[in-house]
């Protein structure tokens, strides 16, 4: 079988145990730990273009969660709005949010780029708490659901999958064409991405748009799923963690990340004992992968294919194909 | 006049003078040799006339309009390629993922139609892996298409940047020692494709130091030493200048 057949089958497979989880799942708090995993990745998927492709480390989408989900809470509670509408709304909040915050913190070196994202997560909380009015302080704030047949576990769990498949679909897009290259060739040589004639800050800034705009619309449904919201529920760790799930997923991959999230949330639920070590268990993660696996877990199997084949024996004799070349230099005007 | 000239360049890194003065022009369907001792400025030449540098004195022009406002990536844009003394490509892409990131320029098709999927992106990445085939396999790394960038060894490095600068459908393609590290047989090979490329009516800048490979396949040769020009001619006029000689060519 080829390996674009094989891949095709895999991602059916995959397709269909995530359609049917709700059938096979041993309880609903499976389903909950699902639903979470779904809404973490939705944030986590679009945080993937800035961080994984362009190579753009922020460690403070966190903040962009809790605008997303204070946004619902209080567009969809507070004021009684429809929730889809609220949803939509959470989304342009954290687009906007993410403009705000790109647009000063983009130019900067990758440091300094981190650390301002970092003081964006720590401002949102603050102000979570100071703007009780509005966020109910250090109450914070019950968060409604969705309408039927959404209100319950499955249908609940499916409405996130329908949105997370969409944020997957959207990024995979991204990431196998023209776009794709040039984002990885701003996170591995910022020069030979100019001399092709790519911008860097607007390419920079409009992955963080996106990336705040599916934060937004994840916070609002990690909002709902909680059903309950406080400034603690957005502590700086979280942060962390999206970060770390893409980086032990492996860099320039959306499997990889998605395998990242899914071990992150859910070992530590199903292995007691490492729910206790919090965010030590996802340093420990991560200098696993980084010392054994720097490729990522994503790339786990290929890795593992090649270093027990070995590199195959392989020609490098340099033979040009002038007339092949003379042809296609004298092709007019084939941009499409 | 159609070419891409830098007139009267200086350029000072502290008080290190790079380029002093330095003139030259660059025509559609010429190669022009750039060479000079280490350190002399070829590469900061080469940087100036592709936008990583401002001058001090002097101008930088394309076809008689100024380019020194505009950034490296409005040069490439208009139609500058270039490749590099230290081979910059990337490694986690394949060759042929490489050599489709020059096609950037053409790439019309914004964020949320790529997003999307919309026939122009779709249609635009079928023209691009199109033209980057065709490209991998003129250069002569048909054989490595689909293999990783950090798999390739030197000499395909050099060969994949200047497929990489050929997608995007320069006017001028500059290239900073294209032959640094290559065999007797790739520098032979090297020297057929820029025959091509400049027989496909592109301006070709060589900054090289085999000098044999220079003067056999350039029509005109600009010498730098130290900052300064000092000589500029035919193949002959250079080789046989006293100057170029003493400082360069060696007796
Ligand atoms: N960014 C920079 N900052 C400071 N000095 C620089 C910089 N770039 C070049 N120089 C200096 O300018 C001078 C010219 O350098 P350049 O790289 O242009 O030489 P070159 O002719 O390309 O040499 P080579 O044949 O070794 O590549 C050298 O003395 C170099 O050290
Ligand atoms: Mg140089």
């Amino acid at each position: 079988m080829s390996t674009n057949a094989r891949n095709l089958a895999l991602a059916a497979a995959g397709a269909l145990a995530l359609l049917t989880l709700p059938y096979w799942a041993k309880d609903l708090y499976w389903l909950h730990l699902a639903t979470l995993i779904g809404a973490y990745w939705i944030l986590i998927a679009g945080l993937n273009l800035v961080t994984g492709y362009a190579g753009q480390l922020s460690i403070g989408h966190v903040g962009l969660l809790a605008v997303g989900a204070y946004g619902f809470a209080i567009l969809a509670g507070t004021h009684g709005l429809d929730p889809f509408l609220s949803l939509l709304l959470c989304g342009a909040l954290g687009g906007i949010a993410g403009l705000l915050l790109g647009l000063p913190s983009l130019r900067l070196p990758g440091f300094y780029f981190a650390m301002a994202t970092m003081a964006f997560a720590l401002i949102v909380t603050e102000l979570s708490l100071a703007l009780g009015g509005l966020t109910g302080g250090g109450t914070g704030l019950s968060v409604p659901g969705f309408p039927s047949p959404m209100n319950s576990p499955w249908g609940y769990y499916w409405l996130v999958l329908a949105v997370a498949a969409g944020v997957t679909w959207l990024t995979w897009n991204v990431a196998r064409f023209m776009w794709g290259r040039a984002l990885i060739a701003i996170r591995d040589s910022e020069v030979a991405a100019a001399s092709a004639g790519i911008g860097l800050f607007r390419l920079k800034l409009t992955v963080f748009v996106f990336s705040g705009i599916t934060a937004g619309i994840g916070g609002g449904l990690f909002a709902s799923l909680q059903s309950y919201i406080t400034p603690d529920t957005f502590v700086f760790e979280i942060g962390l963690f999206f970060f770390v799930c893409i980086i032990i997923g492996g860099r320039g991959t959306i499997l990889g990340p998605f395998i990242g999230t899914v071990i992150l949330t859910a070992l530590p639920e199903i292995v007691a004992p490492l729910a206790k070590l919090g965010a030590f268990f996802y340093g420990l993660m991560l200098l696993i992968v980084v010392l054994l696996i720097p490729e990522g877990v994503g790339r786990l199997v290929e890795v593992l294919i090649r270093r027990f084949r070995g590199e195959p024996h392989r020609s490098h004799e340099v033979k040009p194909d002038l007339p092949r070349l003379a042809s296609v230099l004298a092709r007019k005007e084939d941009a499409a | 006049m159609s070419a891409l000239e830098a007139v009267s360049v200086t350029k000072r890194f502290g008080g290190l003078v790079a380029l002093s003065d330095v003139s030259l022009d660059l025509r559609p369907g010429e190669v022009h040799g750039l060479i000079g001792p280490n350190g002399s400025g070829k590469t900061t030449l080469l940087n100036m006339l592709s936008g990583y540098y401002r001058p001090d004195g002097g101008r930088t022009s394309l076809d008689g309009e100024e380019l020194d406002a505009l950034s490296v990536q409005r040069r490439a844009r208009l139609g500058i390629a270039r490749t590099f003394q230290k081979p910059r490509l990337l490694p986690a892409l394949s060759v042929l993922d490489n050599a489709m990131l020059g096609c950037w320029r053409d790439t019309r098709a914004g964020f949320v139609e790529t997003a999307f999927a919309l026939p122009r992106a779709r249609r635009e990445e079928k023209a691009f892996r199109d033209r980057a085939i065709e490209l991998v396999h003129g250069v002569g790394l048909g054989h490595a298409l689909t293999r990783s960038a950090g798999l390739l060894e030197h000499a395909e490095q050099r060969f994949l940047e200047i497929a990489r600068a050929l997608a995007a459908r320069p006017r001028f393609l500059l290239l900073d020692e294209p032959a640094g590290g290559l065999t007797g047989a790739e520098i032979e090979h090297l020297g057929r494709i820029v025959g091509t490329v400049r027989e496909s009516g592109i301006g070709v800048l060589l900054v090289e130091h085999h000098t044999d490979f220079v003067f056999r396949i350039c029509g005109r040769v600009t010498t730098l030493d130290r900052g300064r020009l000092i000589k500029h001619g035919t193949p002959d006029e250079v080789r046989r200048d006293p100057e170029v000689v003493r400082v360069y060519l060696g007796a």
